[in-house]
């Protein structure tokens, strides 16, 4: 980074406001997830993720506020910047959160066996399960597995020679004897299991052959909306 | 689970539902989703009231629980405070305040979308449950409304059943969008 640039201190500039936001979105909804499964797991690594996590969530903020303050030009970008904004700001909300959630860890585990019962009652439940060498799943990556279609599942966690990733990149490659932490609910997550163990052979997703199909949907409901009025 | 630990779960799970219903409301810019966070947050407010005197009485009687006390009583904290951040989110709608088309994008492009379907008359879906569908197991996508006629259908279960002109409004991941759309428009003839 050069000094004479003005905002050289401020990261992610390089990136488009919707870059941010995705991203600001995207890291509140991982969050929340890692905060309780770190809880479920007693995991120290996992709420230090959550930590990292929260301190990028303010430079993300920062870096957005600064983006659009300075495209705002007229009354009207100043409004709908505003709103911008604020959706920001409670995802940095939601991120502060997750960390004071995370903090609860320094209570002596003894002393809270009942927030494990409590989540693992949850509607989408935070699970952990092992890849067997007869999987399937074995030597593909994420993102050619795509484990969330196809289970319901999310992967938030796994663990391999290396040690603890948590939130897996797309690239990322499933090798037997991973350990995975998922977000899901309890019919996805059995069959997940019997991917994961190699009883059932890995389906994988058929290629979307209508990909303009998906910027209509929000006319479609638009539409079904006017007609109400 | 004793009646505390089962309210401060629901407090929970309605907190990311309420989560999950104000980036919808943002991305369809659509006031009654909006609305609904806004309702969800006043039963917060009760159930979390409801809580705060159980923990309370909790105290009084087990002195050697105060460990307890602090935990849920910060863990309680927290999620009220993503409730109230998922608040802020549906309050930007209902300001008319949701309309930049940044917004609508960044949340269309985010790992976990959110997709809108109407079951069509020759729909597999038509006339089954959740339960009886299991679309979150084999698509990811999880629906977290449904528009029938001119009502809503907030959270609905695994026993609700699927009509004909429904709108489901579904999360989930980019990869699972085109299946549910084909099982809603009848192109899909085989779950």
């Amino acid at each position: 980074m050069s000094d004479s640039d003005d905002y050289t201190n401020l990261d992610h500039v390089e990136m488009s406001v919707r870059e941010l936001l995705t991203e600001m979105k995207d890291s509140s909804e991982v969050i929340v997830d890692l905060a309780y499964a770190s809880l479920m797991y007693n995991s120290e690594d996992m709420a230090e993720k959550v930590h990292d996590l929260e301190e990028e969530m303010n430079n993300l903020k920062f870096a957005i506020r600064f983006k659009v303050l300075m495209s705002s030009r007229t009354k009207e970008d100043a409004k709908q910047l505003s709103g911008l904004l604020q959706v920001a700001s409670a995802a940095d909300r939601i991120s502060d959160a997750a960390a004071d959630i995370v903090d609860l860890l320094d209570v002596p585990l003894e002393k809270r066996p009942y927030l494990s019962d409590m989540l693992h009652e949850s509607d989408e439940k935070i699970r952990a399960t092992k890849i067997s060498p007869k999987s399937e799943m074995v030597g593909y990556t994420l993102d050619q597995l795509a484990v969330e279609a196809c289970t319901g599942c999310k992967i938030i966690a796994i663990k391999n020679r290396q040690g603890w990733t948590y939130d897996p990149e797309d690239k990322t490659k499933i090798r037997a004897g991973d350990d995975i932490i998922v977000r899901g609910t309890e019919d996805g997550y059995s069959r997940l299991v019997d991917f994961a163990n190699g009883k059932m052979p890995w389906e994988f997703p058929e290629p979307d052959d209508e990909p303009e199909e998906l910027s209509d949907e929000a006319i479609n409901f638009e539409d079904e909306e006017e007609e109400d009025e | 689970m004793k009646a505390l630990e089962v309210m401060l779960l629901e407090l929970k799970d309605t907190s990311e539902f309420m989560v999950d219903l104000a980036y919808s409301s943002l991305l369809y810019n659509n006031m009654e989703i909006a609305e609904e966070v806004i309702f969800l947050s006043g039963t917060m407010e009760d159930l979390s009231s409801k809580i705060q005197d159980a923990t309370v009485d909790l105290g009084k009687s087990n002195p050697e629980e105060v460990a307890k006390v602090v935990v849920i009583t910060k863990l309680q904290t927290s999620i009220m405070y993503i409730a109230e951040a998922a608040k802020s989110i549906a309050d930007v709608v209902l300001r008319g305040l949701g309309e930049h088309p940044v917004i609508a994008m960044s949340i269309k492009e985010s790992e976990t979308t959110i997709s809108v379907a109407k079951v069509a008359q020759n729909s597999i879906m038509k006339g089954r449950t959740f339960g009886d569908i299991r679309l979150s197991t084999i698509s990811g996508m999880f629906v977290i409304a449904i528009k029938r006629d001119r009502t809503y259908i907030f959270g609905p279960g695994r026993g609700t059943q699927i009509e004909e002109g429904d709108v489901l409004i579904a999360k989930g991941p980019e990869e699972g969008v085109g299946y549910f759309k084909d099982l809603a428009d009848g192109t899909e003839t085989e779950f």
